[in-house]
């Protein structure tokens, strides 16, 4: 049987990770019978400053008819809770460094064989490199002690899935640009947008010339009533991505709203230029900036 | 005199259009199709991804969801994990556990063992 995983931990352990961590402040949820999606989501969320106990959970990630809770569902309520949810790469080094930077993953573990799964989610609190162990809140146990090869064992039918809840405004220590990019464009779409807007302004204060950061901060800034915020987000997304014309539509957009009609139709007429797949989306833009300058010229009275 | 009238009604003009968005029909593009423009993405696609949305709502509501509460779970979830969800509730995990079951499962190997194995 080979557990590479906690075998090359175990041979080479990461430069600058901590050799030892507990976050002991994380509370425990105990679970009842199938509703460990739930109380782990409670741990987790907690841990991220943000309510929510197994009652309250159960309704937004349990499947009856399943008897359990679908790994998707577990990022979608936490989205719906205003938190980001990231998936840590399928690698128990990844997981270790969230851990080390005081982030409890939630992870999936097959309890039982392979051929007939008992499937259950359990929260990774701690860890300890020196005696091989992996420290988890899991199911009726505040703490439960594993080896690190038991760990992986118990992890790897389940392709290694592990899950952060974050308070908006903190990235993950393993996060790239790209994933948690993707990460907060999830919040925004289900309409979070308080929230998706502090963790776009930390995305962009790690990777400054985000394009998801820059038009997502454009968009939600607008969206939440402030389109002098969106036009400054936008104007640095055309500066920092100059061929992508829905930046350029969307600043377009910003400046009407404060009624820079001129500069306005500028910048709609450049995304019609560039064209592209959003190039319907841009000409109705341009005819609509067209359509209120028609009917509203500057220092003329309204139209009838 | 005339001046100051004319940008009094400029500015009354300027506020009435910030308080009206431009005309219904166009908006901004949203951040998840700003992103996705590079791919092949097409509004056959996104069609397609709305579609998979309602059937994974249908089959929330199959395993067990009152309608609203099948929606709005389809809803937190982003179109790639609907295009991976679509079709496979019955066989995706779903993470439970109940003491009970380990047991049995237990008594179903130590069974097979005592009993079956050569």
């Amino acid at each position: 049987m080979s557990l590479p995983q906690s075998e090359a931990l175990r041979a080479s352990p990461p430069a600058g990770l901590a050799p030892r961590v507990e976050l002991g402040a994380v509370p425990f949820h105990v679970q009842e019978d199938f509703l460990c999606g739930p109380a782990a989501l409670a741990m987790v969320f907690n841990a991220a400053g943000a309510p929510g106990d197994v009652a309250s959970l159960t309704p937004q990630v349990y499947l009856p008819g399943r008897k359990g809770s679908l790994q998707a569902e577990m990022l979608g309520a936490t989205r719906r809770n205003g938190l980001v949810a990231w998936r840590v790469a399928p690698r128990l080094e990844a997981l270790l460094a969230e851990i080390a930077a005081g982030n409890p993953a939630v992870v999936l573990l097959n309890l039982g064989p392979r051929l007939f799964p008992v499937w259950h989610y359990a929260v990774v609190v701690g860890y300890d490199l020196e005696a091989g162990e992996v420290i988890l809140r899991s199911g009726r146990r505040e703490r439960v002690v594993y080896s690190l090869g038991f760990f992986e064992f118990l992890w790897r039918d389940a392709d290694h899935w592990a899950m952060l809840a974050l308070a908006p405004g903190r990235i993950p220590a393993t996060a790239g640009e790209a994933d948690f990019g993707a990460a907060v464009v999830a919040l925004e779409r289900i309409g979070r947008l308080r929230e998706a807007r502090t963790a776009y302004r930390a995305l962009l204060a790690r990777w400054p010339e985000s394009l998801a950061g820059l038009i997502g901060l454009g968009n939600t800034e607008y969206a939440l009533g402030d389109p002098a915020a969106a036009e400054r987000a936008f104007r640095r997304a055309v500066v920092a991505h100059p061929g992508v014309a829905p930046a350029h539509n969307n600043l377009a957009h910003a400046l009407a709203a404060l009624g820079r009609m001129e500069e306005a139709e500028a910048a709609a007429r450049r995304a019609v230029a560039l064209g592209g797949p959003m190039l319907a989306e841009a000409e109705k833009t341009l005819q609509a900036i067209l359509a209120r300058r028609a009917a509203a010229p500057a220092g003329r009275g309204t139209t009838p | 005199m005339k001046l100051s009238l004319v940008r009094f009604i400029s500015r009354i003009l300027v506020v009435c259009m910030i308080l009206s968005p431009l005309h219904a029909g166009a908006g901004l593009i949203g951040t998840d199709q700003v992103l996705a423009a590079g791919e092949a993405a097409a509004a056959r696609e996104r069609i397609a991804t709305i579609l998979e949305r309602a059937e994974v709502a249908r089959q929330l509501q199959a395993w067990g969801l009152a309608p609203d509460a099948a929606k709005v779970r389809a809803n937190a979830l982003t179109d790639s994990e609907v295009i991976e969800l679509a079709g496979k509730l019955d066989a995706l995990p779903a993470g439970a556990d109940s003491t009970g079951a380990v047991l049995l499962i237990l008594a179903v190997v130590l069974v097979w063992w005592l009993f079956f194995s050569k």
